[in-house]
């Protein structure tokens, strides 16, 4: 009964246990995560509009899609929320890394403070920042009491302007995040690699630029990862924050989708929507994982 | 010319006191050890000399400038590090060229000083590794040669073999002379290993608590340590440290040794150190090859043998002096076993006398 892997000693539960207790998550990983990518990837070739039907048609809900000016709307949303949102939250969290890494006073408060807004939902987050930035209620009204008449802020109402408000409040809110990130980073490294680049002369900036950030790379395609997903996913925040308004100026794909699949009876449209959601993010993460996985067999 | 003086150097942070007032001078082209047991400030000494932190108060000189309100980088110094801290995205070529971009060494002058160094440290066919490709051993050959390329007036090295195995470090460490012989330029170099501080150094500093304990040559040091500290530091096995009191016997200062019941007189030099201090406590200090083993002599004591250690060329012979536990070197040959009994005879002429209240050496 024994395996040649196995040591003889090793009874039936020691063999079975480790399966039986991963088995529950396993089935519903299979069941509610493939299982549904496989069902609604099907939805999408199909005629489905309120309820799901199994008409194959082809590739209609795709030409549907994308001749659809909303669709592309929100993808260009999403580009500009994504660019903004990444290259921004990176840049800030890096930024308050450094500072909070010169061996200040009441770092561990100052941390905090700016790790908290990850604690809030992006529903909070939202709505916080949707009576600031409202003009009746939050900023401008404020800069009016105060006798800056000619003060305006509406970007929230502008549909020019509304998908930049939710850059901002993707910021406020993920920002800390990328610090504690990259802080645990420059934490890891040697403190004599600093002094030697002291020694050799090199300036905080150059030593920060040439040395550490380049041994950092790592943590920032982590970040990178992590940023991206939220970004693609990003829903919560844009509904609570415009609700995808005005009009649908601020739509993401995720709302989009939402909003075809479960508000306006496409449900054909909105899975094919959503499957090029998921293409995009294995279009990334596919690379990624692959990479990291033959780094580590190498290693 | 003094290559490197500190003059009253303090360290302290709040009421701690790292560095209680450190005074060395070293000439040009010394090799100078700061050895100490951990926490002695010894490292903190090292990196005021380097500029990455600022004494207390005191003064650093580097040739004739003084160095105190002088950045790092403008001291004209290198510095190897026990970790290497190679930097771990560049490789060896960008490690070592790195300083030189920083200072605005042309191109070309660069390649040049990189293929001498690489050349003298037998490291060309490692130039284009990165550091996680190379063993501990290759790494601290790239630290030492990013020290090299700077051809600074002062070296500093920061317990630079700690990290290796046994025997890349007593490969390195003769490396490191030679190197020093060829170039002659002024090295501090900072280790808790006293057998480094004993091979590498013109001076030792033995430092513990903040404070030089004893600065000479490593010859000084061994035989005239000038306190019990410095005695059981320096040395391996340590010194034995037989606690007795001065006695007078026919005119002549000395100490009773006793074994196995027998006890006899043994006088000491240097004696008219000792004059008026006759009852007074003291240690007498014996290394362990001060002892020889004999047939049947005048002056030697039978001792009973607790333990050997052969180590090969000599053998230690663990026994008891006055109760307490001491060591012999001895040769193989006279070495006995376990249970047996040896005759020691202590060859006074080098014996040390500390006391036993201040534990400063008397003679």
């Amino acid at each position: 009964m024994s395996s040649p892997t196995q040591p003889a000693q090793y009874g039936f539960a020691e063999r079975w246990l480790p399966r039986l207790v991963l088995a529950p998550s396993f089935l519903l990983t299979l069941i509610f995560i493939y299982g549904f990518i496989t069902w609604n990837g099907y939805l999408s070739f199909t005629s489905s509009r309120l309820l799901p039907s199994f008409n194959w048609a082809g590739l209609t809900q795709y030409h549907a899609l994308f001749a659809l000016e909303r669709w592309w709307v929100a993808v260009k949303n999403l580009f500009i929320f994504g660019g903004l949102f990444i290259g921004g939250a990176m840049a800030i969290g890096i930024a308050l890394a450094i500072l909070l890494d010169q061996k200040i006073r009441a770092e561990g408060a100052l941390r905090t403070i700016y790790l908290y807004p990850m604690a809030l939902s992006f529903i909070v987050t939202g709505t916080a920042w949707k009576w600031m930035l409202n003009p009746g209620l939050g900023l401008e009204k404020l800069m009016h009491d105060w006798g800056f008449t000619n003060f305006t802020f509406d970007w929230l109402v502008n549909s020019d302007m509304s998908i930049y408000t939710v850059v901002i409040a993707g910021l406020w809110q993920s920002s800390g995040f990328v610090m504690a990130l990259f802080l645990a980073g420059l934490r890891g490294i040697d403190d004599s690699i600093i002094k030697a680049a002291q020694i050799d002369g090199a300036s905080l900036p150059r030593i920060y630029w040439k040395i550490i950030l380049p041994a950092l790379r790592p943590v920032f395609f982590s970040t990178l990862m992590i940023l991206s997903h939220i970004a693609i996913k990003s829903f919560d925040l844009v509904v609570a924050l415009t609700g995808g308004g005005p009009g649908f100026a601020s739509d993401v794909p995720a709302t989009f989708m939402y909003a075809m699949a479960f508000t306006r009876g496409q449900m054909g449209l909105g899975a094919a929507s959503a499957t090029m959601m998921l293409m995009t993010v294995a279009a990334m993460v596919v690379p990624y994982l692959y990479s990291e996985l033959r780094r580590s067999r190498n290693a | 010319m003094g290559a490197l003086a500190i003059k009253n150097v303090t360290k302290s942070f709040g009421d701690t006191h790292i560095l209680k007032g450190i005074d060395i001078e070293i000439d040009s082209g010394q090799f100078l050890i700061l050895v100490g047991p951990s926490g002695c400030g010894k490292s903190t000494l090292m990196n005021i000399i380097a500029g990455l932190e600022a004494p207390t108060t005191g003064e650093v000189h580097i040739g004739d400038r003084m160095v105190n309100n002088i950045a790092p980088k403008d001291r004209d110094i290198a510095m190897v590090f026990q970790s290497y801290a190679l930097y771990p995205t560049m490789n060896v070529r960008q490690n070592i060229a790195f300083g030189m971009e920083t200072r605005g060494v042309p191109k070309k002058e660069q390649e040049e000083i990189i293929a001498r160094v690489a050349k003298m440290l037998q490291m060309d066919h490692l130039l284009d590794r990165k550091p996680s490709q190379l063993s501990g051993g290759q790494r601290q050959r790239v630290a030492m040669g990013r020290a090299l390329a700077r051809d600074p007036i002062l070296f500093l090295f920061d317990e630079p073999l700690s990290n290796l195995d046994a025997k890349l470090r007593v490969e390195m460490r003769t490396e490191i002379k030679q190197l020093h012989h060829r170039l002659k330029t002024t090295i501090v170099y900072v280790t808790h290993d006293q057998i480094e501080a004993m091979t590498l150094g013109d001076k030792i500093a033995v430092m513990k608590d903040g404070v030089i304990q004893q600065f000479g040559s490593p010859q000084e040091i061994y035989e005239q340590p000038a306190n019990l500290f410095v005695a059981s530091f320096i040395g391996s096995p340590s010194m034995n440290f037989i606690p007795c009191h001065l006695a007078e016997q026919a005119g002549q200062i000395g100490v009773s040794l006793q074994s196995e019941g027998e006890a006899r007189f043994v006088p000491l030099p240097n004696a008219a150190k000792l004059a008026g201090q006759v009852g007074k406590k003291v240690i007498l200090g014996l290394r362990p090859e001060q002892f020889d083993a004999v047939e049947n002599s005048e002056n030697s004591l039978a001792c009973k043998v607790h333990l050997t250690e052969p180590t090969g060329p000599d053998t230690m012979v663990l026994t008891q002096l006055n109760g307490i536990e001491i060591c012999a070197r001895l040769h193989p040959r006279d070495a006995k076993g376990p249970g047996e009994t040896v005759r020691l005879k202590p060859d006074m002429t080098k014996a040390v006398v500390f006391d036993a209240e201040t534990e400063t050496r008397l003679a």
